[in-house]
């Protein structure tokens, strides 16, 4: 069976190298056929990587330890549900993985363009399937996932135990859902570069595509937080590794675009800018899986490091040159004569919007890639951690989250003074009346203190825009608030839904900037029955308890937890010890409320004298990064949703293409 | 402004003066290999993080400063175990850097900006008269239909 899942590999690169060639040399020759046959390969290629993967996923859950990768990677006793996980647990079985998203993206990008963007389709499947090929060719001539061992063996190493959550059954799907559905504006970019046909009906097209990407970095890096928090013990949810800044990087880029690409669909401006972004969102998953990959830089994410890095490098260098080289040669078509009249407007708001983006962008991968600079340069190792990203980054999301309150309200063109205190009398009040508060409930002046009274000052241009929507329609259509309210926001989901996504945005910052600025932690050695104090709660330490079953043996700390002289909790941290790797990990025990979390691990455990070494964090307000996740979710779907409008537009648009050429 | 704004971000940027445990452990790398600061290490019995804390609690007991206890871990384990780069020689491009292109940036979004202010609207296209007219009636039409209920 494995034999013939290596061969779908082999007949899935060979039909995309097909797909590369049919697709380019129909789309230049304007062969209608040569298209569709690179389309129906294109098609073949997916049916072929699911073959594949179908196959590994078989010989996972048949525990087949006969392939390498199985025995590396799983156990006979791994729970099913990590053996399905294990399939992205390693790096052959990724980038497998990584092909099966490509395939069936480039699949649906297929099927929904069959009658349309019929000029741009075969560059965009020739793009889609050199991709392909990059990937497809490190699995047959690299890293072959279904390489059988010498000798079988008689079990398996067991997936590493970090991964054995279950938010690491969703993380990685997700980041790469969002990492590999960023080929498809990508594609089209270089699409319309090849062509020439450098209007908006690319973007238009790619427009949920963008979004969709967008949608699932964001979500990949929420969930990555919330395992780091859960699973890594110490406290924290995100430490600035290497890792986590690949995948952060793509994500301030897509960030940037979805807001300059307004500025195109309103003004016909920023065309070369829009295309660059959208590059370098796809530059920058590859540089993101080859930091992952390669070791170059050490990070906690070393799970799957391999010799693969020059690889990555070639194929981001090979990308840069092609998307640079047509750019190039583009360059004088895509300048479009702009014009803007003052600089208190939404444009320029989302220009320095763009700015502030691409600029913590690029304070994260110079901070990531100084070390090696570093080495280079001095032959001197150096760290850049967590505290250079904070101290430069804060005050860089600051300015953000000012501009995300300001252009959202401001006028485009030009703001009249008139129009500047309509749109920010109130929140500006509304600002000033939190700082106030804050300051007589004595928040120090600070990162936190700025980021809570800018918070407001942006909720409130939200708020207001909401309120005056629906009391504009209450008032012309008699309608009844919710109603009003619904309507207003079914009617322009790409405007609302933005701002909810602004309003989870807001969420996030704030609990950022809380459970930085005021966490408590305390540690403390106790035999049973002893206190400890950490912030408002009282810990009792009261025994320890165990279990062992054949895959993992587990001890754990009952500790009541009090406030105010009553038991509000019982939590157990637990130590676990995996057998297979042998390696023990912590269990983190938490009470989350929408204030704090009592975060609380267990350091060590002393069999004969019964004492354990118990750490307590009070990390505030960290509920609402999960919060504002769900806020973004939501505010997502709204603006991804199809309205009427939207297909009048198309109709519009095929109207217009029908009008006798200008 | 500009030597401000830049002078602003760096004092934004520098360290507190107040040196505590806790602002010495996030100075410092765990050397175990965990990637944390010494502060984050929480894993108990780790064989780097562990004696680091202890020896930076007995040196400020000591009366020692903050960059007395940093230089002398810096002796022994060399620039890595230091949490950040330094403000000094080819460190400081890794601070000054990110900074300088926002500058750079922000001033060429304010170039563009003014000259896209100062440049006249292009003269509207010449549309053909029937496309013109259809186009309108196009627009009038999906108006209607957006004008509520």
């Amino acid at each position: 069976m494995p034999e013939v899942g290596r061969l779908a590999v082999c007949l899935a690169l060979l039909f995309a190298a097909y797909g590369v060639l049919a697709g380019v040399a129909g789309g230049l020759r304007r062969r209608a056929h040569l298209v569709r046959s690179a389309e129906h390969a294109a098609y073949a290629v997916f049916g072929l990587v699911v073959i594949a993967t179908a196959i590994l996923l078989r010989a996972l859950l048949r525990h087949d330890f006969t392939l390498e990768y199985v025995a590396a990677y799983s156990s006979s006793t791994l729970p099913t549900q990590y053996t399905v996980a294990a399939l992205w647990g390693g790096q052959k079985g990724s980038l497998l993985f990584w092909s099966l998203l490509l395939t069936l993206f480039t699949t649906i990008v297929q099927v929904q363009n069959r009658e349309r963007n019929r000029a741009l389709m075969p560059f965009v499947t020739a793009t889609l399937m050199t991709v392909a090929v990059f990937f497809l060719s490190l699995l047959v001539f690299v890293t072959d996932p279904f390489e059988r061992l010498p000798v079988a063996a008689r079990e398996g190493a067991d997936l590493n135990p970090l991964l054995q959550n279950y938010w690491m059954m969703i993380h990685p799907p997700s980041l790469y859902t969002g990492y590999v559905s960023a080929s498809v504006p990508f594609a089209f970019a270089i699409a319309a570069l090849a062509t020439g046909q450098l209007g908006d009906q690319w973007t238009r097209s790619v427009r949920r595509w963008a979004l969709f990407s967008w949608a699932f970095l964001s979500l990949g890096n929420l969930l990555g937080a919330r395992w780091a928090y859960e699973v890594l013990g110490w406290g924290g949810y995100w430490a600035w590794d290497p890792v986590e800044n690949a995948a952060f990087m793509p994500w301030l880029v897509s960030t940037a675009y979805l807001h300059s690409v307004m500025i195109q669909e309103k003004r016909d401006m920023l065309r070369v800018w829009n295309v660059v972004l959208v590059l370098l969102t796809f530059a920058l998953t590859i540089f993101g899986t080859f930091l992952t990959r390669s070791g170059v830089i050490s990070s906690v994410h070393s799970f799957t490091q391999s010799g693969l890095g020059p690889f990555f490098i070639g194929f981001l260098v090979f990308v840069l040159l092609v998307a640079g080289g047509l750019l190039a040669y583009r360059l004088p078509e895509l300048r479009t004569p702009a014009t803007m009249e003052s600089f208190l407007s939404r444009e320029a708001a989302f220009l320095f919007n763009n700015l502030v983006l691409v600029g913590i962008a690029f304070a994260v991968f110079w901070g990531t890639v100084f070390p090696v600079l570093s080495e280079w340069v001095r032959g001197v190792k150096i760290t850049v951690g967590p505290p250079f990203f904070n101290r430069v980054n804060a005050p860089l999301g600051l300015v953000l989250l000012f501009l995300a309150g300001v252009g959202p309200a401001i006028a485009w063109r030009r703001a009249s003074p008139r129009n500047l205190r309509r749109a920010f009398a109130g929140p500006v009040a509304a600002g000033v009346v939190a700082a106030a508060a804050l300051a007589l409930a004595r928040v120090p002046l600070g990162y936190a203190f700025a980021t809570f009274a800018l918070g407001v000052f942006v909720l409130g241009t939200i708020g207001q825009e909401f309120w005056r929507g629906m009391r504009a329609r209450q008032a012309m259509l008699h309608e009844s608030a919710p109603r009003a309210l619904g309507r207003l926001v079914g009617k322009n989901r790409r405007r609302y839904g933005g701002y909810l996504i602004h309003v989870g945005v807001v969420s996030i910052f704030v609990a950022i900037a809380g459970s930085n600025a005021f966490r408590i932690e305390a540690q403390e050695t106790l035999k049973p029955g002893d206190e400890m104090v950490a912030g408002k709660f009282r810990l009792r330490y009261e025994r320890v308890t165990s279990e062992e079953n054949a895959h993992l043996s587990r001890l754990a700390a009952e500790v009541s937890v009090w406030r105010d002289g009553r038991q509000i909790a019982t939590l157990a941290p637990e130590k676990r010890f995996y057998k297979k790797p042998q390696q023990p990990t912590t269990e983190v025990a938490m009470r989350s409320t929408l204030g704090e979390d009592l975060y609380l691990v267990l350091g060590s455990y002393d069999p004969p004298s019964g004492l354990v070494t118990l750490q307590a964090y009070v990390n505030p307000l960290v509920s609402w990064l999960w919060i504002g996740g769900v806020i973004m979710a939501g505010g997502t779907l709204v603006t991804m949703w199809p309205s009427a409008a939207e297909r009048r537009a198309v109709a519009y648009e095929l109207g217009r293409a029908q009008v006798p050429a200008e | 402004m500009r030597r401000t704004v830049l002078a602003l971000a760096l004092i934004l940027a520098a360290p507190a003066v107040a040196a505590t445990q806790q602002e010495v452990e996030e100075s410092l790398t765990c050397q175990c290999g965990c990637g944390l600061t010494v502060h984050a290490c929480n894993h108990l019995g780790c064989p780097s993080g562990e004696p680091m804390k202890k020896e930076i609690a007995e040196r400020l007991a000591r009366g020692e400063d903050k960059d007395a206890i940093l230089a002398a871990f810096r002796t022994r384990y060399g620039e890595k175990v230091l949490s950040s780069p330094t403000f000094r020689g080819f460190n400081w491009l890794a601070w000054v850097t990110p900074f300088a292109a926002i500058l750079a940036g922000a001033s060429g979004v304010t170039l563009v900006i003014r000259r896209w202010v100062r440049a006249p609207a292009p003269p509207p296209a010449a549309p053909s008269p029937v496309a013109g007219e259809l186009r309108q009636r196009l627009a009038r039409e999906l108006e209607d239909m957006d004008r509520e209920p």
